[in-house]
C-alpha cells in the first residue's frame, strides 16, 4: 500500500501550490450589491416620487378629500380604511391563532404535528388572488345578506378575507415560539405536578410570549400590506371618512385602503411626476414606513424572547376541584382553535375544486383564452412559468450569495442589521414592488410591459425567503466540523465551497421553492409591468414591450367580471390550476425540508 | 514582556529555523497568554516541542489545554486574545497571512470525532483534495495510506463507499486522524482525542497514535496521566486551573 504512494506522500517538496477558490466570495459580493441595490431602489423611488411634486403631508393625512381633478389629495379616508381593516382582521386572527398555535405545539400528538402544520403552510401559500376570488364570490353575499350592506362590498368584507389570509402568519410564527421554548421547562412544570393547561398557562406561554406577540406584529404587517384580496371586496368608495361615534357603522360600507388605491388604475394614469403622482408615492412611503417599523418591531421582539424569556409568571394554580375540567376544557377550547383554520383550509379546497370544475377538462389546459368566458387557460400557464421560471433564474444566486453573506461573510452586528432588512425586504408590500419595477424598468429603461421586468419583480418576491433560509440552515452547521475543515488547512473560499454550499443546500432549495409558490401567485407587482388581459403572444419575443399572459392577473380582470357567469366559471377554473401549481411548488420543497429537519 | 531575561535563547530569525544545528523545534512558545478582554484566562506559558518527538501536554479541565493548542493554529474563537512569541513550524500563527496552508502542515485533530457528509473516502480525501492539486488516483493512494497509517484499513477496506456516519464513534475518530494524515503533517496537535470514546475504541485511538509516534511531530493533550506516560516522550504539566474552571467554554457559550 504504502509502496504505491511513495512518490507522492514524500514531503512537503512535492506539494503544488494551490489555486484559490475565489467565486464564494465573488458571488456574495455580487448578490448583495445586487440586493441592496434593488432594496434601496424602492425606497429611493418613492421618495424621489413624493417629492416630484409639491406635498402637503399635512393635508395628507388629515384630509379625506381625495380628487386628483381639483388637486385635493388628502387620504385620511384610506388610512381609516386601512386601519380598520387591519383591525377587524387582527382582532379575530390573533386570539385564534395564539390558541391554534398552542394546540399544534402543545395538544396535537407530535407524530400529527408535521401534517397540521403543512396544512397551516398551504394555508399561507394558497395565492392571495384565490382568497380574493372567494371573498367575491362567497364572503361578499354571506356579509350583504347579514348586514343588509347592498352588493356586500365594505370594510367587514374584506377585515372578515384578511382575517384568514393573517392566520397562518400568526400560526406559523407562534408555533415556531413555542416550540423554542426548552422542553426542560415543560417538563419541570410537570414533574411539580402541573396539569397540562398549568404546565401551558404558567411555563410555556410565558416563555413563548414576545415571540408570539412578535406574530401578531408580522400578521399586521402582512395585512396592511395586502392588495388583491382587499381590492376586490373593499368596494374602493374614496372619501367615506366617519366620524368617531360612526366608525363601527362605517365597517358594514364601502370603503379604501392605501393599498387598494395603489393598485387601482391611478398609478399608470398620474404620469411620473407632478402633485398626484408624489400624492400616490407618499402612499406608498406611508405604507413602507408603517410595515417597516411594525417587522423592526417584531424582530426586537423575538429576539428578546430569545434572550430574557425565560421569566416565569409566578401564577399559583389553585388546587381546586374544578382543577380537572378546566384543564379539559382549555385543551378542548385550543383543538377548537386549530379547527378553525383546518376547517377553512379544507373548505377553501372543496369550493375552490367544485366549482373550478372546468379545469378537470384537460382542455381547459391546452386551449388558448377567447374572450372572457370561452377556451382555456393555455396561455397564462406559460406565461407564468416564464415569469416563475425567470424570477428563479434570477433569486437563486442572489439568494444564496445573500444567505451566505448574513451567515457567514458579515460580522455579528452588520448580520442582524441586514437580516432585518431582508425580512424588511420580505415584508416589503407586493404593490410597492410593482410600482417600483412599473417606474424602474417598465417606464425608466423603456422595457414597457415585459416579461423580464415582472421577473425581476417577482424575484424580489423570492430573494428574501431564498435568502433568509439558506441563512438559517448555515446557522445550523455545527461549530465542530467548520472548525475541523479549518483545521485540516481549508481556505475561506474552499470552507465555502466544500462544507457551507453543501450545507445550505436544501435550505436554498426550500427558500426557493417557497419563494416560488408565493410569487406564482402574486398579482400586485404584474399588472402594471408584466401582464396584459388578452393579447399577448403565447411565448415572449425580446425583451422590451414583450408582455405575457398570467395566471393571477387573468384571474384578477374575470374576478372584476363576476357577474357574469362564464366570466365566474372561468375564474375558478383558473383559480384551480393555480392552486395546483402553487401546490405541486409547495411539494418540490418538501423532500429538501425534511432533510433539513432530519438533520438540524 | 520579559523577552530581555531570556538572552540565552537566540532571538528567531523571521523565517524557518533552518540553520540551527539540530532540527528546529516543531513548536516554540515563549510566555503565550490568552486574554479575554482584560481577564488573562490561560498563561503565561512556555514550552517547546522537539521535531519527530511526542509532546504530552497535561493538565486539570479548565486550565486551558485546549484553548493553548487551539491558538497554536489559530483557531481561537472571536474575542479572545493571544499574547506572547508563538512559532509553530517556524511560522507565526497569530498572523492570518498563510494561516490555511500552516494549518495543513500541523493538524488539529478534536475531541468529539467530526464527520463530514459523504463517504468513508470523501472524508479521508477531504483535507487532501483541498490542499494538493493531484490526480484522482494519486489522492485516492494517498489517502487509503492513511487510512492504513490511522490503524483504520483492516475495518473499512472494503466499505470505503459507505457513508462515514455509519462508522462506529472509535472509527470515526480514527477516520478524522487520517484525514489529518492524509496531509502528511510536520505536526500532529491532538485534543483529548479518546476522551469521548469507550475503552475499546480508547486502546484502539491509541494504538493509531503509537503508530505514528517516532514519524511526525505530535502534541497530545490530555487530562489522562497515564495515557501520557504510555505514548509521549516528553511531559508539560499546565498545573491546576488557572482561570476559573471552563472559563472558556463559557466565554464561547456567548
Amino acid at each position: 500500500m504504502r509502496a504505491a504512494t511513495t512518490g507522492f506522500g514524500a514531503g512537503p517538496a512535492r506539494w503544488r501550490p494551490r489555486r484559490r477558490c475565489r467565486w464564494p466570495a465573488l458571488l456574495t459580493g455580487v448578490a448583495s450589491v445586487t440586493a441592496g441595490l434593488a432594496g434601496l431602489a424602492v425606497v429611493a423611488f418613492l421618495v424621489a416620487g413624493t417629492a416630484s411634486g409639491g406635498l402637503d403631508w399635512w393635508r395628507l393625512v388629515t384630509s379625506p378629500t381625495w380628487d386628483p381633478a381639483s388637486g385635493a389629495f388628502g387620504a385620511a379616508a384610506m388610512i381609516f380604511g386601512t386601519l380598520a381593516v387591519s383591525a377587524v382582521a387582527l382582532t379575530l386572527a390573533t386570539p385564534l391563532g395564539w390558541a391554534a398555535a398552542v394546540a399544534v405545539s402543545e395538544v396535537v400528538a407530535p407524530s400529527r404535528r408535521r401534517v397540521v402544520r403543512g396544512g397551516i403552510e398551504l394555508l399561507a401559500a394558497v395565492p392571495s388572488i384565490v382568497y380574493g376570488l372567494i371573498g367575491v364570490a362567497l364572503v361578499r353575499p354571506l356579509v350583504s345578506d347579514l348586514t343588509g350592506a347592498p352588493g356586500g362590498d365594505s370594510l367587514l368584507t374584506a377585515g372578515l378575507v384578511l382575517a384568514v389570509m393573517v392566520l397562518p402568519t400568526v400560526v406559523a410564527v407562534s408555533v415556531d415560539a413555542l416550540r423554542a421554548v426548552p422542553a426542560g421547562l415543560r417538563e419541570t412544570a410537570a414533574t411539580l405536578g402541573l396539569n397540562r393547561r398549568e404546565v401551558i398557562a404558567s411555563a410555556v406561554v410565558p416563555a413563548a410570549r414576545p415571540g408570539m406577540r412578535a406574530a401578531a406584529l408580522l400578521g399586521l404587517a402582512r395585512a396592511l400590506g395586502e392588495t388583491i384580496a382587499v381590492f376586490l371586496v373593499i368596494g374602493r368608495a374614496d372619501g367615506r371618512l366617519p366620524s368617531p361615534a360612526g366608525a363601527l357603522a362605517a365597517l358594514t360600507r364601502p370603503g379604501q385602503s392605501l393599498t387598494t388605491k395603489l393598485g387601482g388604475p391611478e398609478p399608470v394614469l398620474a404620469g411620473t411626476s407632478g402633485a398626484h403622482w408624489a400624492a400616490l408615492n407618499a402612499l406608498g412611503l406611508l405604507l413602507l414606513v408603517s410595515v417597516a417599523v411594525l417587522t423592526v418591531v417584531a424582530l426586537g421582539r423575538r429576539r428578546e424572547g430569545a434572550a430574557h424569556g425565560r421569566r416565569l409568571r409566578a401564577r399559583v394554580p389553585l388546587a381546586s376541584r374544578f382543577r380537572a375540567g378546566r384543564d379539559r376544557l382549555s385543551t378542548l377550547a385550543h383543538l377548537g382553535a386549530l379547527a378553525v383554520p383546518l376547517a377553512v383550509m379544507a373548505g377553501l379546497v372543496l369550493a375552490v375544486a367544485t366549482r373550478g370544475s372546468a379545469a378537470f377538462d384537460p382542455q381547459f389546459w391546452l386551449v388558448a383564452a377567447s374572450g372572457a368566458d370561452e377556451g382555456g387557460v393555455r396561455d397564462q400557464i406559460v406565461g407564468s412559468l416564464v415569469l416563475v421560471g425567470g424570477a428563479a433564474v434570477i433569486a437563486t444566486p442572489i439568494g444564496l450569495g445573500l444567505g451566505l453573506l448574513l451567515s457567514e461573510y458579515a460580522g455579528p452586528r452588520a448580520s442582524r442589521a441586514l437580516r432585518t432588512a431582508t425580512v424588511t425586504l420580505g415584508g416589503v408590500p407586493s404593490i410597492l414592488l410593482g410600482l417600483a419595477g412599473y417606474r424602474l424598468l417598465s417606464t425608466g429603461l423603456g422595457w414597457g410591459k415585459s416579461w423580464l421586468a415582472g421577473s425581476v419583480v417577482l424575484a424580489a418576491v423570492v430573494v428574501p425567503v431564498a435568502a433568509l433560509a439558506t441563512a438559517a440552515r448555515l446557522d445550523a452547521l455545527d461549530p465542530a466540523r467548520r472548525e475541523s475543515a479549518l483545521a485540516l488547512g481549508l481556505q475561506r473560499g474552499q470552507l465555502t465551497r466544500s462544507v457551507l454550499i453543501p450545507q445550505a443546500g436544501p435550505g436554498l432549495v426550500t427558500g426557493v421553492l417557497l419563494g416560488l409558490a408565493r410569487a406564482a401567485g402574486e398579482t400586485a407587482p404584474l399588472l402594471f409591468t408584466a401582464t396584459v388581459f388578452s393579447g399577448a403572444p403565447v411565448i415572449p419575443h425580446g425583451v422590451v414591450d414583450a408582455p405575457v399572459a398570467s395566471l393571477p392577473t387573468h384571474l384578477f380582470a374575470l374576478s372584476q367580471d363576476a357577474v357574469q357567469a362564464g366570466a365566474l366559471r372561468q375564474a375558478w377554473g383558473s383559480a384551480l390550476v393555480l392552486l395546483v401549481i402553487a401546490g405541486l411548488l409547495l411539494a418540490a420543497a418538501a423532500p429538501a425540508r425534511r432533510r433539513v429537519e432530519a438533520v438540524t | 514582556m520579559s523577552t530581555g531575561r531570556r538572552a540565552p535563547a537566540p532571538s528567531a530569525p523571521p523565517g524557518p529555523l533552518v540553520t540551527a544545528p539540530r532540527p528546529a523545534p516543531a513548536v516554540e512558545v515563549h510566555d503565550l497568554a490568552v486574554h479575554c478582554r482584560t481577564r488573562r484566562l490561560v498563561g503565561p506559558l512556555s514550552f517547546s516541542a522537539e521535531s519527530g518527538r511526542t509532546l504530552g501536554m497535561h493538565g486539570s479541565s479548565g486550565s486551558g489545554k485546549s484553548t493553548v493548542l487551539r491558538s497554536l493554529v489559530g483557531l481561537l474563537p472571536d474575542g479572545l486574545r493571544v499574547a506572547g512569541r508563538l512559532r509553530v513550524l517556524g511560522r507565526d500563527p497569530c498572523s492570518r497571512a498563510g494561516l490555511p496552508e500552516l494549518r495543513a502542515r500541523a493538524v488539529l485533530v478534536g475531541q468529539t470525532p467530526v464527520v463530514f457528509p459523504g463517504s468513508v473516502l470523501d472524508n479521508a480525501l477531504f483535507g487532501l483534495r483541498h490542499s494538493v492539486r493531484a490526480t484522482r488516483p494519486a489522492l485516492q493512494a494517498r489517502a487509503e495510506a492513511a487510512l492504513v497509517e490511522a490503524g483504520l484499513w483492516d475495518e473499512v477496506a472494503d466499505r470505503l463507499d459507505q457513508p462515514a456516519r455509519t462508522l462506529s464513534v472509535g472509527q470515526r475518530q480514527r477516520l478524522c486522524l487520517a484525514r489529518a494524515l492524509a496531509l502528511d503533517p510536520l505536526l500532529l496537535l491532538l485534543d483529548e482525542p479518546t476522551s469521548a470514546l469507550d475503552v475499546a475504541a480508547r486502546d484502539a485511538v491509541e494504538g493509531a497514535i503509537a503508530g505514528v509516534r517516532g514519524k511526525r511531530s505530535v502534541v497530545l493533550v490530555s487530562h489522562d496521566g497515564r495515557q501520557l506516560d504510555r505514548l509521549c516522550d516528553e511531559l508539560v504539566d499546565l498545573g491546576a486551573s488557572t482561570g476559573p474552571s471552563g472559563a472558556v467554554e463559557r466565554h464561547q457559550d456567548r
